[in-house]
């Protein structure tokens, strides 16, 4: 592999590193790509990642464990996508993408993101959680196993491992019963969507993965899918089409602004809070929905929406994007992407942050008891706030 | 230089603690739900394999004794970089280590070697036998758990781990025998790709006949009576209040029970 076989040759030098890439759009402060913002350290930024990636297969630079890492810590939020000025601005977040492909090719790649891919590999999760437990999370309840329902309801990893994101995933089939949707999940037959293997660099590992998952979609007889992670919404709405898996692809919160709008949901109860909404980079800058969300939190009573300073496509990522809620390349530090975003959620004056996402859910939850605001900040996400104001 | 590793198919347990079950005959876990893979430490002893192959040259071969569907961990080891695979096909899940061993360096002696690898335990049963017997068996000189080697003309250099952290280092003459500790290296990497292509390779698979052994070289001396789960321990404890109470609530514990 030199750089002339490099899938992105003809673009990766036309990067001069203008710096763009790491601002907000107001160009106020500096550290709005999270990994920049983590290290302060220009190799960290995106055009400095270009610029150590040429020079790696260049030939110019050894492989270190060191460039492996400041490789694989770009959370793919693209924020640096919004920021750059020149045309190739699509493709500068696949630009570091295909360089992690020939990483993991290679076998050359941090611990944990080897880690990582081998338990979604053996286990079909990141955790190397069996696959029996895939189905605890509805245990107890009503919610059916998928059985030719209108909607597939696809928990994803986190939603189904993760102990706080359970819950949510629970509140959500409350929610979407309490609204009369006909759904079903897939149980223990649920696996990765493949959304940040993909974005790993494992290009196989995700084909496999995605052929798999729509060959059971089709075998089911499979036509809508609604999704409680933005990052399943965004492998199964962008990437499964070209794998021949064409379903209609639905994040929970359009589902639930839907259903609001018809006026199924009775939500007259209200939730008395100061709420600002924390965009998820899967949700926002990948799928461009940045409304949604916010007009079904506009439509609970008592809810006063506040926006942070950054927000929409300026949404600072909580670093939990592209593996890193798992890898943890940017955690550590009061200069966590996290922690950063839960203090500008705090100077918003919001008494509750507002997700959607379930990495994001994990992330800030963290962030705000290692800023001890975990008492005066409360993460709630947004179906659990639609819950709360159920009649 | 020759390198064959000798390698085990397990049943990975290491998140599933809790739903591990013994099976209704009592000498097995039940291993619905659960996947089965590499033996951990054969991990380590492939990588090492390989590494000193494509150092030096030679070949690398991956050789285990099991049933057609441990054919997937010799595909491992070819997409790891393995030269060849061979299967010796037979169930050894009910024979005894001394059994397993006489397969095994049968196979090994038909092989070229200069170095033979094993892992230094499994992680199911864990007798760390098998190494040591193919060894006596085969004539080799041999050392286990060994955490780094190097290989030098006709001799090899090794360094093992004792107890409390102390090293031992020995040299060996090859051809020998090394069962290989975790942690000496990170075994690569296996892109999906790469145990795609692995797919079109081929194993080689022989029986015991083309061995030349019989159900009388394989007679148990040790058999398994049966398996018990340790009982679930009732001694777990959480501490409550804030972080300053709580901590200062551990300390105390920790003090009162001898540990700090």
């Amino acid at each position: 592999m030199s750089l002339a076989d490099y899938r992105y040759r003809d673009l990766i030098h036309r990067c001069f590193r203008c710096g763009y890439c790491k601002f907000p759009t107001s160009y106020l402060d500096v550290n709005n790509c999270p990994a920049y913002a983590r290290y302060r350290l220009e190799s960290y930024s995106t055009g400095g990642r270009l610029w150590l990636i040429r020079a790696w297969l260049n030939d110019e630079m050894e492989w270190t464990d060191h460039l492996a890492e400041i490789v694989f810590s770009c959370a793919t939020c693209k924020n640096c996508t919004e920021q750059c000025p020149l045309p190739f601005s699509q493709d500068i977040v696949n630009m570091i993408v295909a360089a992690r492909c020939e990483m993991v090719e290679r076998g050359l790649m941090p611990a944990a993101v080897q880690q990582f891919l081998e338990n979604v590999q053996r286990h079909g999760n990141p955790y190397g959680a069996p696959r029996s437990k895939r189905a605890e999370w509805f245990q107890g309840t009503d919610v059916e196993q998928y059985d030719g329902q209108e909607y597939l309801y696809y928990v994803g990893c986190v939603g189904s491992y993760d102990t706080r994101a359970r819950e949510t995933a629970r509140t959500l089939a409350h929610v979407l019963k309490r609204g009369g949707v006909s759904f079903g999940v897939l149980g223990d037959r649920e696996s990765c969507d493949g959304n940040d293997v993909a974005k790993l660099g494992e290009e196989g590992l995700f084909e496999s993965l995605a052929e798999e998952n729509i060959e059971q979609f089709k075998e089911l007889g499979v036509t809508k899918v609604v999704t409680l992670s933005p990052h399943a919404y965004n492998a199964m709405r962008n990437d499964y089409p070209s794998l021949n898996g064409t379903f209609e692809v639905f994040h929970y919160t359009q589902l639930l602004n839907e259903l609001i709008k018809k006026g199924t949901l009775d939500l007259s109860r209200g939730f008395d809070a100061r709420v600002t909404y924390h965009d998820p980079c899967f949700l926002g800058r990948w799928n461009g929905e940045y409304e949604a969300p916010r007009a079904a939190l506009r439509a609970v009573p008592g809810i006063e929406l506040v926006e942070m300073e950054r927000s929409r496509a300026d949404t600072l990522c909580c670093g939990g994007g592209g593996g890193n809620f798992y890898t943890d390349f940017l955690g550590g530090s009061e200069d966590s992407p996290a922690r950063i975003r839960i203090r500008q959620a705090r100077d918003s004056g919001a008494q509750v942050v507002a997700v959607a996402c379930p990495n994001c859910m994990t992330m800030l939850e963290d962030a705000a008891k290692a800023e001890r605001l975990d008492e005066s900040l409360s993460i709630r996400d947004v179906s659990e706030i639609v819950a709360s104001a159920l009649e | 230089m020759n390198v064959v590793v000798a390698i085990k198919k397990v049943v990975d347990t290491s998140e599933a603690a809790d739903v591990v079950e013994v099976d209704a005959a009592g000498k097995d876990i039940s291993k619905a739900g659960l996947v089965s893979r590499l033996n951990d430490w054969d991990g380590y002893a492939l990588e090492e394999g390989l590494r000193w192959r494509e150092k030096l040259g030679g070949t690398a071969t991956a050789l285990t004794v099991g049933p057609r569907d441990w054919d997937d961990v010799l595909r491992t080891a070819l997409a790891m970089g393995a030269d060849a695979a061979v299967r010796v096909d037979e169930d050894a899940a009910s024979m005894d280590c001394r059994s397993v061993a006489r397969i095994l360096a049968t196979a090994i002696g038909k092989l070229p070697h200069d170095l033979v690898l094993f892992g230094a335990q499994s992680e199911d049963f864990g007798s760390a036998q098998l190494g040591p017997m193919v060894a006596q068996m085969l004539g080799l000189p041999h050392a286990t758990l060994v955490v780094g080697l190097d290989v030098n003309d006709d001799r090899v250099h090794v360094s093992r781990e004792i107890e409390g952290g102390a090293r031992e280092l020995y040299t060996l003459t090859l051809p020998a025998l090394l069962t290989i500790q975790t942690g000496l290296n990170r075994p690569r990497y296996v892109s999906f790709s790469r145990i795609k292509r692995a797919r079109e390779k081929e194993i080689g698979v022989t029986t015991l006949h083309e061995l030349g052994l019989s159900s009388a070289d394989l007679v148990p001396s040790v058999t398994l009576e049966r398996l018990e789960l340790t009982p679930a321990g009732r001694r777990a404890m959480l501490i409550s209040g804030n972080p300053e109470e709580a901590a200062g609530a551990l300390a105390t514990l920790l003090k009162e029970s001898g540990v700090i």
